[in-house]
């Protein structure tokens, strides 16, 4: 291996980058991955019950639902659209506040409240809904109940919700798209417009072009991987040691791409082996959104070691000395891929000389 | 147009996507994966949040409430404080969080006493569930001294469309058409690599240099495409139950369907320069085709720009069929809408392969 000849592959492979479809995928897809799941997967498993009020009298209780913990309250116009759009299941429930409702119900009367609940909502939503809209006029009565309420925590109150436990999530498309697909499709790319034969003429060999195109993937995996943190507010303020893991966790999962790379024979192969064994590297993200799941299988996945470290760190409030077994394994599975690496390196070496 | 042209190059690109046995394996693969995951995901609702009392103070009906709980609200009994705060902790018998009684709580109540109660919460509990507990402890308290609710939201409640209560959308039936959908946009990338790579190959110049017409080989390309995606949508949809209500209905929008995608698969094939330049095109038009999907996950209603994407017929057409049971003439407009679309994508993905063809 010439490490000068690697840089010129490596340099190569960046001034082709800004024109390839591949860089622009690769940068493009955390990003978009990063927005969906924030945006779209955090609020589909953490839903809210949804109310919405009609206040024909500007009643003191539509501050107060505006203003709930855990209920997400609109103010609609009128009757009409409150009853449309619970009917359309944008709201769980609504009710209508009638001109001088906070009167009567101060004076004692009991008038008449609107309440509509939409047919597509759960039972236990609706009887929240109801419980919470009856505490609200309570409070408009004034009337205390004879009773004290104290709220005692029970157990590990180690809990995570799930817009944190999709965090492995985006991780995982950040650096593998840079850090499996860019080599891989790179090198199946090269093979198949026979540029790597051209290249393999001159004094440059094989070991030296993986050298190159593994660094461009490494560098550009950490640096993704790194702004998907950032963006998750996931650095955890140890952004060394965030660098260090996705470091070697993009060195992993470029020596299975750089294999990949060089044992597909086309890239529709490719693109189908990483289709199927996709699902092998994203296990352990599956498991982290569903912690009841038994926490043993994620561990017989190599990608489990750089992933649970990130989320311990970034979740747990965990340190580099706290995930060190992890990362040893880490570094265990990427020495061991190295001979994989050199064996269909070789053997696809044997096959360019053979078609050349 | 000639049908044995016509039938010579389906013949020929069937070869093609069936000679790749590691790609048929794992189409097939794929495909067995996404049916696993149906069958894994829950297939009914749970409606109940569950409480744990430590007292038996509720073994009287109680402003509605009783042992047996109500609509959406059940209740387990459990003989001590520390019993009850061991299963709250173990989430034992589903229950979600705890409300501790103290044993003269009737008594109190009744003579308007004030008396405490202690709630046991899990981390994580949902703030609305505070709430409820909250609420229905000071519900309780008004009850037994004898001061009435001023309003009665739980059984004055008018219920709005169809009442699910009892018999809501499961995730599975949920994701049903979602796993369909998905399968069909994952053909418009099949479709579209296959394009790409007769127009790379330049192989299309050599098709039409014999005497198949141009007309001759987009007919071939579409009716493949549509039958390459309605074949493995249909054989998903066997595996996963998707025929149970009103079949000829679903099997109408899954050609439909198929002929959208296939439209969308020759416009990608047609602008891609290579694989990862069809993927990319590719992932273009799958990415916002996606969103009536992942949409219809959500409650409620559809933001307006939504409704203008052209996959937006196609997912309320299969959810209202297989999801509501609704009839032909309930989903006709939708129907139409997928129509329209499908055509006018067919056209429009017919005519920019033509353009592009001709050009080589």
């Amino acid at each position: 291996m010439n490490l000068h000849r690697s840089w010129y592959v490596l340099s190569r492979e960046l001034k082709l980058s800004p024109r390839s479809p591949l860089v622009f995928f690769a940068i493009a897809m955390p990003l978009l991955i990063t927005f969906l799941v924030s945006s779209v997967f955090g609020s589909l498993f953490d839903v809210s019950p949804k109310l919405a009020v009609a206040d024909l009298g500007n009643s003191e209780i539509t501050a107060a639902a505006v203003h709930l913990d855990g209920v997400e309250t609109t103010i609609v116009a009128d009757v009409e659209t409150l009853r449309r759009r619970v009917e359309a299941h944008d709201f769980d429930a609504g009710f209508v506040l009638p001109p001088g409702f906070d009167a009567s119900i101060r004076a004692g009367e009991q008038p008449e409240l609107e309440f509509y609940v939409s047919g597509a909502s759960l039972a236990s939503t609706r009887i929240i809904l109801a419980v919470t809209t009856l505490d609200l006029v309570r409070e408009i009565e004034g009337s205390e109940p004879p009773v004290t309420v104290v709220v005692t925590p029970v157990g590990n109150q180690d809990f995570v919700p799930i817009s944190d436990r999709l965090l492995p999530t985006m991780v995982i498309y950040a650096v593998m798209i840079a850090a499996i697909f860019l080599p891989a499709a790179s090198l199946v790319d090269e093979r198949e417009k026979r540029t790597l034969d051209a290249v393999l003429v001159t004094p440059t060999r094989m070991s030296d072009v993986l050298v190159g195109k593994g660094t461009f993937a490494v560098v550009l995996a950490v640096i993704l991987g790194f702004v998907t943190l950032a963006l998750n507010g996931a650095l955890a303020a140890q952004p060394l040691t965030m660098t260090l893991i996705l470091f070697i966790g993009s060195v992993m999962l470029m020596l299975m791409g750089l294999t990949l790379g060089l044992w597909a024979k086309d890239i529709t192969t490719m693109y189908t082996a990483i289709k199927g064994g996709g699902i092998i590297i994203f296990l352990p993200v599956i498991f982290t959104i569903f912690p009841g799941l038994p926490q043993w299988i994620p561990k017989l996945v190599p990608t489990y070691y750089f992933l649970q470290p990130i989320y311990d760190i970034a979740i747990h409030g965990d340190t580099l000395s706290d995930v060190v077994p992890e990362l040893a394994i880490a570094v265990v599975v990427c020495i061991a891929l190295v001979p994989l690496v050199v064996w269909v390196a070789r053997r696809s070496e044997r096959q360019l000389a053979m078609t050349v | 147009m000639t049908g044995s042209r016509i039938a010579a190059i389906i013949r020929k690109d069937f070869r093609e996507f069936s000679r790749n046995r590691f790609f048929v394996f794992i189409t097939l693969l794929v495909l067995v994966a996404y049916v696993a995951v149906f069958w894994f995901l829950p297939d009914s609702v749970d409606e109940t949040v569950r409480i744990g009392v430590s007292n038996t103070i509720l073994s009287t009906d109680v402003g509605g409430v009783t042992e047996s709980g109500t609509a959406g609200f059940a209740l387990e009994i459990y003989a001590s404080e520390e019993e009850l705060a061991a299963a709250v902790e173990e989430g034992r018998d589903g229950i979600v969080a705890g409300i501790s009684f103290p044993p003269d709580f009737l008594e109190s109540a009744a003579a308007g006493e004030a008396s405490t109660v202690v709630l046991l919460v899990p981390a994580g509990l949902p703030a609305e569930i505070e709430l409820l507990l909250e609420g229905a402890v000071a519900e309780l308290a008004f009850g037994l001294a004898g001061v009435p609710p001023p309003v009665d939201p739980i059984t004055e409640a008018v219920v709005l469309g169809t009442d699910r209560a009892g018999n809501q959308v499961s995730l599975q039936q949920q994701m049903r058409p979602l796993i369909l959908i998905l399968v069909l946009m994952v053909e418009t990338f099949a479709l579209s690599s296959l394009i790409a790579i007769e127009v790379q190959q330049r192989t299309a110049v050599a098709i039409l240099a014999t005497p198949v017409r141009i007309v001759d080989f987009l007919a071939a390309k579409g009716i493949f495409g549509i039958g390459l995606a309605f074949s493995e949508v249909v054989l998903l949809g066997l595996l996963i139950g998707a025929f149970a209500v009103n079949a000829p209905a679903v099997l109408m929008i899954l050609l439909l369907g198929a002929v959208l995608v296939t439209g969308f698969g020759m416009i990608a094939g047609s602008y891609g320069r290579d694989f990862m330049g069809t993927l990319l095109v590719s992932m273009l038009f799958m990415i916002p085709l996606m969103i009536p999907a992942f949409g219809a996950l959500f409650p409620g209603s559809s933001p307006t720009w939504v409704m203008a994407l052209p996959t937006y017929g196609l997912v309320q057409a299969l959810i209202r069929v297989t999801a509501d049971g609704e009839t032909w003439s309930q989903i006709a407009p939708s129907l139409l809408l997928l129509a329209a679309w499908g055509v006018a994508t067919f056209v429009a993905g017919a005519f920019i392969l033509r353009h592009r063809v001709a050009t080589l």
